[in-house]
């Protein structure tokens, strides 16, 4: 089977590679004159997608045509011939459309001393040569070019990528920095970078601004913050530009026949299909999303691809290696007052990776209420609502839900139905009939192997679903958000089962009898794959034989990596590796 | 606790509707780029929005009310490309605290459907030489009088060499 694929970013590559593994012929069609997308445009990325890419470079079965521009398709028994600029004709069974996402170009601010993030990512590139002389005081500024008027949705990846930013500006130099912030959009651990960044020093502001003043030494900002106006200087003003549909989508759809929503990206049908038989869709063409969901929606698409739509409803959630769990009901007990008062915001990092799933529930509930005719307050010290959570959002400001955000310095106090907001020179009282509070549900979380927050960063990239060796997690547990990505993370769940091979591992082995059952190979154990069993042994201590429990080491085979930490850590040498 | 009712009138006044204003994110660009901050006034246009949406009381001494000088700076740069300015209008207008001439120009309007300037200039002409035109006027007949030909100060003839600045002598 031929597979054509629109688009050499990270996205079409995963779908390529899945494709390929299943041994069908793989087209590769790019725009520009390698594969890379926008991913390679971040100069730390473009590693990573160098080596992800050398997995499948020079196969036999693939074929990627660079500088390539669609002149033609048609399709004629369920088989399409799509006719290139300079003459060639293709044949292709199924189509992939992966034409990613497109960075706004904000010219009506940048400078030399305004930069949009992709230009200050080459200032920071360390193949780029020294830093220039004056790099003391940065400034990021969020949000430009989305949830705006001309583009209601969230970017939902500028945040992160700022906060990298700052993590490789921090390991090249030490500059003072600031990140102005409408809201923090972070996702799992990176709400832990945070904290460590704050800690570190660089300040945080909920203020935005777009008064640049911008001579030979630097730029001159104003912003407002905890109640008056702040001139600020810095050496370089950093714009966290918003990412858009690729402006070419539309002329795809006229010519595969799938059609666009109103914001410019591919009409999802079904999950990771267009409404065209035969055209599926990943990534950036989808919404805007970070690259481990790239890479998710490419394996979950090329899947699609390769199985084809039959197969569908028979294979999905049917495979015993996928592991999700039911989210927790969100039961808000309706009140009876007339004012309800929500409060989004946590202190602690770990329940930080939630602000997600609990920001779209309360925007609904908020709404709703609002739709009974109660009046609604939502305290906000920071909403997550990434990419189409965004249009909810909106929708919720314009039924009049109002929305009172809290800057870094303000503090709420709770006392009883009275809701106080201090600050200098700000004083808000609210009286509410029910206050309804993020770390109330906060204790529907606890134990729960999450994999977006246990996973460090490198793994999760690759492989966006694995747990263990026998473990994909999909939906809740793997990412507590929108609905809309359970079902594709259960197809690129699938994908990955069909890429993941399996390796000789040896494993460690506990000799049973000896072991005490002490529990420090359980602490040791970075995987969490010793568990600790609880066995009948026949004991005699003084007297009679007597049959009771005790503990002992178990290693769960599924999640072991075979490190051997757990051998080295054994006080009485009770766990080996036997060599066969 | 809500007193939407009490704002009511001003978004009778503007053209928009509540939900037009009420997409506000609060970014606080508005507060960045607004010309009254120029003043050093420290106002922020968000947190007016802010009041009316919570029913708050606004002051007619609110700086934003007072100095507002309609220049769309905020519109502009807005995401959303809320036009404040209105709201400050219609602010203004609730509190009544428009203008004499304003008044009689709406008014004027009302009857008439156009600016009928006999009504305009005999409904304002009291306050026009109360509030000022005739207590200033000595100052601004001696504006007018200073381009006057006698008044204006001719340069003395330069004496090249000598080497001194004729236009700082002329200045003197």
């Amino acid at each position: 089977m031929n597979i054509l694929i629109i688009g050499g970013g990270i996205s079409g590559i995963s779908a390529a590679k899945v494709a390929l593994g299943e041994k069908h012929d793989v087209t590769i069609l790019e725009s520009t004159s390698e594969p890379g997308g926008l991913m390679a445009r971040i100069a730390n990325c473009r590693v990573g997608f160098k080596t992800f890419f050398d997995e499948i470079r020079g196969k036999e079965r693939l074929t990627v045509i660079n500088d390539a521009k669609i002149a033609k398709a048609d399709k004629k028994d369920k088989r399409f011939t799509v006719t290139l600029n300079d003459g060639r004709t293709l044949t292709a069974d199924r189509v992939i459309i992966a034409t990613g996402l497109t960075p706004y170009d904000p010219v009506e601010y940048k400078g030399k001393r305004v930069l949009t993030s992709l230009e200050y990512d080459a200032v920071i590139d360390q193949r780029q040569g020294e830093l220039p002389a004056d790099f003391n005081r940065i400034g990021f500024f969020l949000c430009v070019g989305s949830r705006s008027k001309d583009y209601p949705l969230c970017s939902s990846v500028c945040c992160s990528y700022t906060l990298r930013e700052v993590k490789w500006t921090l390991q090249r130099a030490k500059p003072e920095i600031t990140v102005f912030y409408n809201d923090l959009r972070f996702f799992g651990q990176e709400f832990y970078m945070e904290k460590a960044f704050r800690d570190a020093g660089v300040r945080f502001v909920r203020a935005n601004s777009r008064y640049f003043e911008e001579d030979d030494e630097g730029v001159t900002v104003r912003y407002y913050a905890g109640g008056q106006l702040k001139e600020e200087r810095f050496n370089y003003a950093v714009l966290a530009i918003g990412l858009r549909p690729n402006p070419q989508l539309a002329e795809l759809g006229r010519m595969f026949g799938f059609s666009l929503n109103p914001y410019g990206f591919v009409n999802e049908e079904a999950p990771l299909q267009t409404d065209a038989e035969g055209v599926y869709v990943s990534g950036g063409a989808l919404e805007p999303m970070n690259i481990k969901d790239s890479i998710l929606t490419g394996f979950g698409a090329g899947y699609i691809a390769v199985k084809g739509q039959e197969t569908l409803a028979t294979t999905a959630g049917r495979d015993e290696r996928l592991y999700r769990e039911d989210e927790p009901e969100f039961a808000l007990t309706d009140g009876d007052g007339a004012t309800c008062l929500f409060y989004l915001g946590t202190d602690s990092p770990y329940n930080g990776i939630f602000y997600e799933f609990v920001s779209s529930r309360f925007i609904e509930a908020a709404r709703d209420l609002r739709k009974a005719g109660k009046s609604v307050y939502v305290l906000t010290r920071n909403m997550v609502a990434p990419s189409y959570g965004e249009i909810a959002y909106e929708e919720a400001r314009r039924e009049g839900v109002v929305f009172v955000h809290l800057e870094e310095d303000e503090t709420a106090a709770f006392d009883g139905n009275q809701v106080r907001i201090a600050r200098q020179g700000r004083e808000l009282t609210f009286n509410a009939d029910k206050v309804i509070r993020f770390d109330d549900y906060a204790a529907l979380f606890k134990d729960r192997e999450f994999l977006s927050l246990y996973r460090s960063e490198p793994q999760i990239r690759w492989s966006p679903t694995k747990w263990g060796r026998r473990k994909y997690h999909v939906g809740f547990i793997r990412h507590p958000r929108d609905k809309r990505w359970e079902e594709r993370e259960i197809f690129g769940a699938l994908g990955e089962i069909l890429l993941d091979r399996e390796e000789e591992r040896i494993l460690p082995e506990v000799n049973e009898e000896r072991c005490s059952g002490c529990g420090s190979c359980k602490d040791a154990c970075p995987h969490s794959a010793i568990e600790m069993l609880i066995k009948e042994r026949q004991l005699a201590i003084f007297g009679p034989v007597a049959a009771a429990g005790v503990p002992i080491a178990h290693v769960k085979e599924d999640t072991c990596v075979g490190c051997g930490l757990c051998a080295s850590t054994c006080p009485s040498d009770v766990i080996a590796f036997v060599e066969r | 606790m809500i007193k939407e009712k009490d704002h009511e009138i001003v978004f009778k006044y503007t053209c928009y509707r509540r939900e037009d204003f009420s997409v506000c994110v609060g970014c606080k660009i508005c507060a960045s780029v607004c010309s009254v901050n120029d003043l050093a006034l420290n106002v922020n246009p968000q947190e007016l929005l802010l009041k009316l949406f919570v029913g708050e009381k606004i002051e007619d001494d609110h700086p934003l009310v007072r100095y507002c000088t309609s220049c769309y700076r905020c519109t502009a740069a807005c995401p959303w490309q809320i036009r404040i300015p209105e709201v400050v209008r219609a602010v203004k207008e609730s509190l009544g605290m428009e203008s004499r001439f304003e008044k009689a120009f709406k008014k004027s309007l009302d009857i008439w459907g156009r600016v009928y300037e006999p009504f305009v200039v005999a409904m304002t002409a009291l306050d026009l030489l109360r509030g000022g035109y005739i207590k200033y006027m000595p100052k601004w007949m001696g504006y007018a009088g200073f381009h006057l030909p006698h008044k204006v100060k001719r340069l003395k003839p330069t004496n090249a060499s000598k080497g001194s600045n004729p236009s700082e002598e002329g200045r003197s």
